[in-house]
This record gives C-alpha cells, sequence and structure tokens, in this order.
C-alpha cells in the first residue's frame, strides 16, 4: 500500500485555514449585495456599526436587515431608536443605496426619518479604484 | 543495528501510522470549507456622513445660509448647479466648492430623477473641500 506524506498538506490546509480566520467579517455577512455608489467616502469617519441600515435597491424597495419594510415601518423603528438614544451614542442611520437608483426614493425615505428626528445619516460607498 | 533501526524507524512509522488522522483532515476539510464559502471577498465599504435637513427648516435665522449645490439632468447626465455656474463632475465641482468659504456649510438638493451616484459625488467633492458642514435637503416633491 502507498503511504502518503500527509504533514506538508494538514500544514497548508492549516495555514489556510487560519488565514480565512483572520480574513472573515463575519459582523457584514447579513448585508444585501448592492452596488453602492463609487466613491472614496471619508476616511474620518468612525467604524463602528450605525443602529440602523437601510438598504435601498434600483427599484426603490427598502430593506432593513435584508427584508422588505415599508416606509411606515421604518419610520417606526427609527422613532424608537431616537427615544432610546443617549447623548454619548446618538442614534445614526447608515442607507446603503444602489448607485443607479433614483433619488426620489432617496428623498422619500430622508423625509420620514427626519419626521422622527434623525438628524445624521450617513451613506455607503464603496471604493473599486482604492484611491481617493 | 542501531542505524539500520534508525534508518528504517519501523516504530516512528508505527505511531504515526497509528494516529487517526482520518477524522482529523475531515474536520479540517470541513473547517476550510466553511471558511471559503463564508470569507467577504466583498470590498471594504466606506461612510459619506451628512446632517438630514428639510425644506424651510433646520437652519435658525441667526445662522448663516448655507450655499447650496442643486443637481439637476441635463439630458441623461447629472449636472452640478451653484448659482449660475453649472459642472458636469466631481473633479470640477470640488474645484468650484475650494473656492467657496467654508463657514456656512453647503446644503445639496437634487431633482427626483438624478441617480444616487450623483448624490454620492457631490457629498464627496463637498468633503474634499473641505466643508465640515454638509446636509442633504430631501425634495418633497411638490
Amino acid at each position: 500500500m502507498i503511504s502518503v506524506d500527509l504533514t506538508s498538506m494538514i500544514d497548508v490546509v492549516f495555514q489556510l485555514i487560519i488565514f480565512f480566520m483572520f480574513t472573515s467579517q463575519f459582523g457584514e455577512l447579513r448585508r444585501t449585495e448592492i452596488d453602492l455608489p463609487h466613491q472614496p467616502g471619508d476616511e474620518a469617519e468612525v467604524r463602528h456599526e450605525p443602529a440602523m441600515i437601510i438598504d435601498l435597491t434600483n427599484d426603490g424597495t427598502y430593506l432593513v436587515e435584508s427584508a422588505q419594510t415599508s416606509l411606515i415601518e421604518i419610520e417606526r423603528l427609527a422613532r424608537a431608536g431616537v427615544l432610546g438614544q443617549d447623548a454619548s451614542d446618538p442614534f445614526d442611520v447608515l442607507i446603503r443605496p444602489d448607485r443607479h437608483a433614483s433619488a426620489v426614493h432617496l428623498d422619500r425615505l430622508l423625509l420620514r426619518l427626519s419626521n422622527t428626528g434623525v438628524q445624521r445619516w450617513k451613506l455607503a460607498t464603496v471604493n473599486p479604484g482604492g484611491g481617493s | 543495528m542501531t542505524r539500520a533501526r534508525a534508518l528504517k524507524s519501523p516504530r516512528r512509522s508505527a505511531r504515526l501510522g497509528a494516529l487517526p488522522l482520518t477524522s482529523m483532515i475531515d474536520v479540517v476539510f470541513l473547517l476550510l470549507i466553511f471558511f471559503l464559502v463564508t470569507a467577504n471577498f466583498a470590498q471594504d465599504e466606506h461612510k459619506l456622513p451628512a446632517t438630514l435637513q428639510t425644506e424651510g427648516g433646520g437652519v435658525r435665522s441667526s445662522d448663516l445660509q448655507p450655499q447650496i449645490v442643486q443637481i439637476r439632468l441635463q439630458g441623461n447626465e447629472p449636472i452640478f448647479v451653484i448659482g449660475e455656474v453649472a459642472v458636469r463632475d466631481r473633479q470640477s465641482l470640488e474645484a468650484l466648492l475650494k473656492n467657496l468659504p467654508k463657514e456656512p456649510g453647503i446644503a445639496i438638493k437634487s431633482d427626483p430623477d438624478v441617480p444616487i451616484s450623483a448624490i454620492a459625488a457631490a457629498l464627496q467633492a463637498a468633503r474634499n473641500a473641505g466643508f465640515q458642514k454638509r446636509s442633504y435637503v430631501p425634495s418633497d416633491g411638490t
């Protein structure tokens, strides 16, 4: 019977596992795949998870936690978030829009959010080129 | 004799042979497949922060009125209009905004049919031009 030397293969496999363990970003797995606007963004912006993430698809559908959500429901969620905020951790909203979607969908959403008292929001972008 | 035993190393190979490697390799490959599948190869996302300002609200009368960038569509292409000046791309808008005073801040408005990529470009240009106070004014469609 031919004996196979498994030592080096196991070494390589373990190296791969360690690599993927370190590079995986489990926090963002729940985000829907969206063609975001291509801009470098604000590097000074602190990296912390926003209180509410709203995805906006090309056809004007709003998604919260990957589930289609009406503007009325978004307003209710945002109002609850604003009521529960404190000075050290203000309620902030991240909007992840499809770059081809019309501004009217963004405007409708932002008008609803402004009704609830949301004052700051962030637009998600990607920087395909890597430079600014 | 000792040398011959060392060359063959029967004890070592026997020990290795006795190790139950099959189940360990199964687990290791499962782990590898899990990390391969769940690894997020998507590009890192960035953020462009802005304040939210409604038409006719959000600015006290004592505040300086912000300068307004209006985004319109000309044909199928978005244009950025400040007063009487219109520019077509982010770099030109950025150059224009760099000449404006920064204290009053900048407000961005857009027509309803403008793609959101143009709004992102205007926010990026304002940020790059050095405006700390950047706001977006959603249109109520009236």
